[in-house]
């Protein structure tokens, strides 16, 4: 958003309710600064990059590398029953990295495994952990890809 | 306990202090907040200012910081700094869920990662990027364990076998039991004040040379894993304000909240070289050329001597004060007079603050 350009609503994706609802359509929506080409998932009105705020909303590619990742075998009480699950940091063929559930064995997983983005419905026990304003929002998680 | 401890040998808090700053991270643990108002009532303070301070774990740190700040522009001539957490009230369920909100919301809590899955990653990728391995990592927990055993303020005053920490069980691999800090309990003040007051109560006293804190991006995706960039900038702040180098210190307390924190740190700081810092486990003539004196974590470090979040900050500022004052007994690093201490919150660098402690006079 820059000048001129209309005042934030819910309904933007510079809201993470705007966000959530491009994401559960399928489009993840990133923000890329014109001035470093930083791209921030999800989006935000400066760039951490460089402290700029020229940014415009972006939709990423969903496939990626994992740069890092571990496996939970202690977790939050409300997922006790998933562990062991792999969560990794994945990094976007645009360079935009976010974290997130990876559906793979520990033992199979290497650093530079490309992964694709995919997203469902929380789980009960995920909506156990949801806030009230959470409840719509799909989870986002990664699928070794082909 | 920890305040009745602090002014065993001075007057009264009251006619020392006149504003107070807690470190605190969570009213998870007892649903209370208000820590400044209860901590001025319990020391006997009365209508003075009192706040707590917040920042996941670095929040001790920032409440000596805010101390300090105050006592050098002149607002006040003395100021308690206190950090408190009582980890234990909500169990191990309690304290992952608590912890779990310095992390991103939106991506990473969702996601059901946990403080020790982060920096899992971070493990991971050291691991990957360097030569270190798991066993180098154990290495640092034996030595933190080492040092705890002769610190009585030390949570676990017991040595630890290499292969018990390669043993224990998977936290987030590849961190395991043995390379996380523990949930515990725990307190401590700091009395900061001016130097001619200092000079007055006829007690050892040691001077906080320099200070700094910088904020990083709070999701663990968004920054350098294994350059820990905030810990550089802060302690580089620290450093210039104190006038002095990594070299010149002697010890350092560090945020070694998992044994990666302390491979990463000793490199952030400038006391190791890039992807050699996981040789801060072993003594000094066996680590490689690059590396200053330093010895780290003497207390036992948040490993061993333990991690109650909030106060963790100032328990550094307790170990400092002992090692430079000739108080800390069989773990003493002989003539040692400067120290650096590091406290984080979040993950590694999402916030930190850096202080240089010294006997040394000001330059």
């Amino acid at each position: 958003m820059t000048a001129g350009e209309p005042a934030l609503d819910a309904s933007s994706p510079f809201t993470l309710p705007g966000f959530f609802a491009a994401l559960a359509d399928g489009e993840l929506l990133a923000a890329s600064c014109r001035d470093c080409g930083q791209v921030l998932v999800p989006p935000r009105p400066a760039c951490y990059g460089c402290g700029g705020r020229r940014l415009e909303i972006e939709s990423q590619p969903k496939e990626g590398a994992v740069f890092s990742f571990t496996a939970v075998h202690a977790a939050p009480p409300e997922l006790e029953a998933d562990v062991p699950y792999v969560v990794a940091i994945v990094e976007l063929d645009s360079g935009a990295r976010l974290t997130g559930r990876l559906e793979a064995a520990y033992e199979e997983v290497a650093i530079g495994d490309r992964v694709r983005l995919r997203t469902r419905a929380p789980s009960p026990q995920e909506q156990q952990l949801a806030l009230d304003h959470e409840r719509d929002w799909p989870v986002h998680y990664f699928d070794p890809a082909e | 306990m920890a305040l009745a401890d602090a002014f065993d040998a001075l007057p009264d808090p009251a006619t020392l202090a006149d504003a107070l700053y807690v470190g605190n991270q969570s009213e998870l643990y007892e649903h209370q907040i208000m820590q400044g108002t209860l901590l001025a009532e319990w020391a006997g303070l009365r209508n003075v200012p009192a706040e707590r301070v917040e920042g996941c774990a670095a929040a001790g740190a920032l409440a000596l910081r805010h101390a300090v700040k105050d006592v050098r522009n002149g607002e006040h001539e003395g100021v308690l700094a206190c950090g408190v957490e009582k980890m234990t009230a909500g169990g191990t369920g309690g304290a992952t869920d608590a912890l779990s909100a310095a992390f991103d919301r939106a991506l990473e809590q969702r996601s059901g990662v946990t403080a020790p899955s982060q920096y899992a990653m971070l493990a991971q990728r050291y691991l990957h990027e360097s030569d270190a391995t798991e066993r180098d990592l154990a290495r640092i927990a034996v030595k933190n364990h080492r040092n705890a055993a002769s610190n009585p303020r030390a949570q676990f005053q017991k040595e630890v076998a290499i292969e018990t920490v390669l043993e224990s069980e998977p936290v987030a691999a590849p961190l395991k039991l043995f390379d996380c800090a523990p949930v515990g309990d725990g307190a401590a003040v700091v009395l900061v004040t001016t130097a001619e007051l200092a000079a007055e109560l006829e007690l050892p006293m040691v001077r906080v040379a320099g200070s700094g804190a910088a904020a990083n991006n709070i999701a663990v995706a968004e920054r350098d894993l294994t350059e820990i960039e905030g810990a550089a900038v802060a302690s580089g702040t620290a450093y210039e304000e104190a006038g002095m180098q990594p070299a010149d210190m002697d010890i350092a307390e560090v945020h070694d909240a998992f044994t990666v924190s302390e491979a990463l740190l000793a490199e952030a700081l400038g006391f190791a070289p890039a992807g050699l810092g996981y040789q801060s486990g072993l003594a000094q003539a066996d680590r490689a050329d690059g590396w200053t004196d330093i010895e780290m974590s003497t207390s036992g470090g948040l490993k061993a001597r333990g991690h109650p979040i909030g106060a963790t900050g100032l328990l550094q500022v307790i170990e400092a004060y002992e090692q430079l004052t000739g108080q800390a007994g069989d773990r003493a690093v002989p003539d040692a007079t400067s120290a650096m201490l590091l406290n984080e919150g979040g993950v590694a660098d999402a916030v930190t603050v850096a202080h240089v402690i010294t006997t040394e006079a000001s330059v």
